[in-house]
């Protein structure tokens, strides 16, 4: 997977995307294509957009940090917000009440239904749609032309031409179905949240809001339409997947990655979650979207400490200087585990503008990674994890077997039934679309799933039915870190806070993991390497490239979150 | 002027205009130091929304062909090209440029970097210079000026392209500010307009899409042109403070007041700053008339204003002004309160109920007889409220009891063998 450069051998030719567009934020990649083999044999990932968020977080109100870092990204602003005053309650020694904390999951559920068909329709949709297979590859046109979708009683579309059709951009149906129910899930999002995509009640130790039977009854009637669309679009990218894979096996190359994933989990089990690091382990595990890391399909921990104690970040590759010469502050966590230097807990931001050089250094994003192997987090990383550990609490409506997310939908307009998702043989692009369409369905019944417990709280009523705990604000130097995440994976927040200012304040993305540069072990980002192997499969138009664009974007990356 | 004349106005009457294929015009987006909320916005947007602009229905404006890196077919080269044939005016059509996001410093830099970049320089089109080698990225601080000489308006989209924002905040080590900034107080569009401002972090949908219809609509001769306000800004949806039309504004006038996150009161004691920022959220609501930030319980921090955020925060602080305004509202909103409730219990009785001096309801929270001085208070309240006029009152005390009140009692229904209505005792908003 390393990118050594095979220059001489002739058939070499450096193809450059600048912007890759359809993903979110700015995003170049730089390729080298093997153009007899029909492959691309290098790819690097340029961050090309850097806004300083931790510098200019610095010296502020640590509770400021909750509504600034959120402004560091405008699809998942929610999860950096309440990343951030999860930060600040384990500094400040205060969990908000039950009812704060179920609404904090299902407005972070309701997150994910506001994103996702976003990307499964408007920026990684369009790549299978009848205008671009048409133009790319007119025999697989003629295929879906006589291949019945198999899934066309949840969907409706009895060919898959007839949803690819439907995917095209702005006049088709499904296309335009994602914008008008994303729409829905932005009101439902609006009605506890205040405004989408940076909510205004969002607090350390709570949710600023009075959640009244009318936010309950408007939220789940809004959730409720997705009980059907979620399992429509997870029909239509299983009769996707399932027809690209089947007419041609070389599909499963596009994109294709290791099976390391790694992801802070979400969603907090109201009765579990403290605050605490010390408990960090437990209530970690207590999360309805499991903590994990998994290595080469084998789940190594879902142990928090452990999770967050194994990231190191390197920048030899982004625009910054190395900070860690000197050793770092802290040689271990609160708990006493050791860190290393090239930790967030002794990272310094540096930043050091410049343009790609002989040095080495092309991104604006760093290179997390964890016991230096490069990790992919986002949907699929969120379920395979979720699936294998079989450690999720009391859910009326998901289970975890181990090899498999099963989920039982109740009925809505659809009837009722089981839907689930297998941990997948091979990892790739399609399977990371699929995924990320399965996902859909969890957080939707996730996000059902909260709002009843709302009314379970309601109904008991007492301080569980609060949303707001009261917390005073220590003096001297504390610290406090929040793990959580957004639609595309792990989000961390690092705080050191010095006399209720901030000292340091370190900001970890789902996209900054995905979206990496290459480390100075050689090893490059997982998206980088994924677009690596990928063959370009694409029978005319071969200069579109189509098949490299599908496998970066079926990573969905932020580069806003990534760089910061 | 009559209503044939104006429907005989060729502007009035859209069939048989222009062929709508050449009723186009291109909408270029820019992205520079944001975070994509303002896109997240765009695509919120309904009234109109972005694909009744890109499919040309919405009446009287012309097509958009969208150029957007979020949402476009193409990437790279084929991407870029509009863009590059915008600057260099072989477009063939007249365009308008969106950024989002603020403008970095990046000009400064005395060689290659960026702090937002778009396109390499092997693509950089006539007139627009590079910043270095044919491999280097080139500069959205470049793009912008180069693109705004020949649009027909350029936009601000969210707080950080309008104002700066977030990345302009103290501290920041880019030397972000908004599209004014940059291009400075002389520049006109080539229709003439200085850049059209609409702030919001990120703003509302709506906001943004109506006043693209709205300029839209003035170059097609439908209006005159919009009213902006001194900074840009549509006057028609940042001339009010979004306290005016706020929900909980009642509670201030009362002087009752949120004393943590999660009351239902006024929230300018743990620090709304409402009063004092012009924004339309508690109007229009968040999207589709939902939602809206003090609506949902949050307190405003200023965020469609060019000094945020360093002139609202610390955020949880209540603003200095509150102080005094809080505390005059409390003296003189708790006597009107204290009337008001007064004439509410009125209110809450029917003249029924006032005739037989009982209330049917076995809910509890309605009955109860009235007490001595609320049969004061209610004599003279009458006495002003019919002064002058009709006495319904007066017209209601005469009014004969229905004679069917009561019905279960007169069929000889006996309800007293039922189950208690109240099993559970009803928990009142306070206690929760």
């Amino acid at each position: 997977m390393h990118a050594v450069s095979q220059q001489g051998a002739g058939q070499l030719r450096r193809i450059d995307f600048d912007p890759v567009a359809r993903v979110a934020g700015g995003l170049a990649l730089r390729t080298v294509v093997d153009t007899e083999r029909f492959e691309v044999v290098e790819a690097s990932m340029l961050a090309t957009m850097y806004r300083g968020y931790e510098v200019l977080l610095r010296g502020r109100d640590p509770r400021d940090a909750v509504f600034v870092s959120s402004r560091a990204c405008g699809v998942c602003g929610g999860a950096h917000a309440w990343t951030s005053a999860l930060a600040c309650e384990m500094a400040y020694g205060s969990a908000p009440p039950a009812m704060g904390i179920v609404a904090r999951n299902w407005l972070s559920a309701l997150e994910d239904l506001c994103d996702l068909p976003h990307h499964l329709f408007q920026r990684a949709g369009p790549d299978f749609s009848e205008p671009l297979v048409r133009q790319t590859s007119p025999e697989l046109w003629a295929r879906a032309q006589q291949t019945p979708a198999a899934n066309v009683a949840t969907h409706g579309y009895g060919l898959v031409s007839e949803i690819m059709t439907a995917m095209t951009p702005f006049r088709g149906g499904l296309y335009r179905r994602a914008l008008e129910l994303t729409r829905v899930a932005k009101e439902a999002y609006g009605l506890v949240g205040g405004k989408h995509p940076h909510p205004q009640t969002t607090t350390p130790a709570g949710v600023s809001a009075l959640i009244d039977p009318s936010d309950r009854n408007l939220t789940l009637l809004r959730i409720d339409k997705f009980l059907d669309y979620s399992r429509e679009v997870a029909a239509v990218w299983d009769d996707l997947a399932d027809f690209f894979l089947t007419a041609d096996p070389r599909y499963a190359d596009v994109g294709a990655g290791p099976k390391n994933f790694f992801d802070f989990g979400r969603w907090d089990d109201p009765f579990a979650y403290d605050a605490t690091f010390e408990n960090a382990p437990v209530w970690g595990e207590r999360r309805w979207s499991t903590p994990g890391v998994i290595v080469d399909g084998r789940l190594r921990t879902t142990n928090l400490h452990q999770i967050d104690g194994g990231v190191e970040e390197f920048v030899d590759r982004s625009f910054y200087e190395d900070w860690s010469a000197d050793g770092g502050v802290y040689a271990t966590d609160p708990a006493g585990n050791n860190v290393s230097a090239r930790h967030p807990w002794n990272k310094e931001t540096l930043p050091q503008p410049g343009g790609p050089n002989l040095n080495g250094q092309y991104s604006w994003s760093t290179a997390p990674r964890w016991d230096r192997l490069a990790m992919e987090t986002g949907a699929g990383a969120r379920m395979w994890i979720t699936a294998m550990a079989r450690k999720q609490p009391h859910s009326r409506f998901v289970e975890s077997t181990g090899h498999s997310l099963v989920m039982h939908m109740p009925q809505a307009a659809l009837p009722e039934a089981t839907l689930e998702w297998l941990v997948p043989e091979r990892w790739n692009a399609f399977e990371r679309n699929r995924a990320r369409a399965y996902s859909l369905v969890h957080s939707t019944l996730v996000a059902y799933e909260n709002v009843l417990i709302g009314y379970d709280l309601a109904r008991i009523g007492g301080p569980d039915a609060r949303t707001f705990t009261e917390y005073e604000i220590p003096k001297g130097g504390v610290v406090g870190v929040g793990y959580w995440g957004g639609p595309r994976g792990a989000i961390s927040h690092h705080m050191e806070i010095d006399n209720r200012v901030i000292r340091n304040y370190q900001i970890l993305a789902g996209s900054t993991f995905n979206a990496s540069p290459m480390d100075p072990f050689g090893t490059p980002g997982p998206c980088e390497a994924a677009v690596m192997g990928t063959p370009l499969l694409s029978t005319r138009q071969p200069e579109r490239y189509l098949d490299a664009m599908r496998a970066v974007r079926s990573f969905d990356p932020c580069m806003s979150c990534a760089t910061h | 002027m009559s209503y044939d004349e104006v429907a005989a106005d060729p502007l009035s009457n859209p069939v048989g205009g222009p062929d709508p294929d050449d009723n186009i015009i291109h909408l270029f987006w820019l992205q520079g130091m944001g975070c994509d909320g303002c896109t997240t916005a765009l695509l919120a947007a309904n009234r109109p929304s972005l694909e009744e602009m890109v499919l040309g229905t919405v009446p009287r404006i012309p097509r958009i062909i969208l150029h957007h890196p979020m949402l476009d077919d193409d990437s790279g080269p084929d991407f870029m090209s509009a863009y590059r044939q915008a600057v260099e005016g072989t477009l063939g059509a007249p365009y308008v440029v969106v950024l989002e996001g603020s403008i970095p410093d990046d000009q400064s830099f005395p060689g290659e970097g960026y702090f937002a970049a778009l396109g390499v320089a092997a693509d950089a089109p006539q007139g627009m210079r590079a910043t270095g080698r044919p491999d280097q990225p080139l500069r959205v601080s470049d793009w912008a000026w180069a693109m705004a000489r020949r649009a027909e308006a350029c936009f601000s989209i969210g707080t950080c392209a309008t104002w700066g924002g977030i990345p302009a905040a103290a501290g920041n080590i880019t030397g972000s500010m908004g599209f004014m900034d940059y291009l400075g107080r002389e520049y006109r569009s080539a229709r003439g307009l200085p850049v059209v401002n609409v702030p919001g972090c990120a703003p509302i949908g709506d906001n943004f899409t109506e006043t693209l219809m709205q300029v839209l609509l003035y170059f097609d001769g439908a209006v005159k042109l919009p009213e902006f306000d001194e900074l840009g800004r549509p006057e028609w949806m940042f001339a009010e403070t979004v306290h005016r039309h706020c929900m909980k504004a009642g509670y201030y006038e009362e002087g009752v007041f949120a004393h943590e996150p999660g009351d239902n009161e006024c929230l300018v004691e743990i620090g709304c700053w409402g009063p004092v920022v012009q924004c339309n959220i508690t109007e229009r609501g968040a999207i589709n008339h939902t939602g809206g930030c003090m609506i949902a319980g949050g307190a405003c921090i200023g965020c469609t204003m060019p000094g945020f955020p360093d002139k609202y925060s610390p955020f949880y602080k209540a603003p200095p002004g509150s102080a005094v305004s809080g505390t005059v509202s409390r003296i003189y909103g708790g006597g009107i309160r204290r009337l008001r409730r007064l004439s509410m219990t009125a209110g809450n009785h029917t003249p029924i109920w006032d005739r037989a001096d009982h209330i049917p309801s076995a809910w509890g929270i309605a009955a109860g007889q009235k007490t001595p001085a609320q049969k004061v208070n209610a004599y003279f309240y009458k006495k002003l409220q019919y002064k002058g006029t009709v006495n319904h009152s007066a017209r209601n005390k005469k009014q004969p009891q229905p004679g069917s009140r009561d019905i279960l009692k007169q069929k000889g229904v006996d309800m007293s063998a039922s189950v208690p209505v109240l099993g559970e005792r009803v928990v009142t908003r306070e206690e929760l």
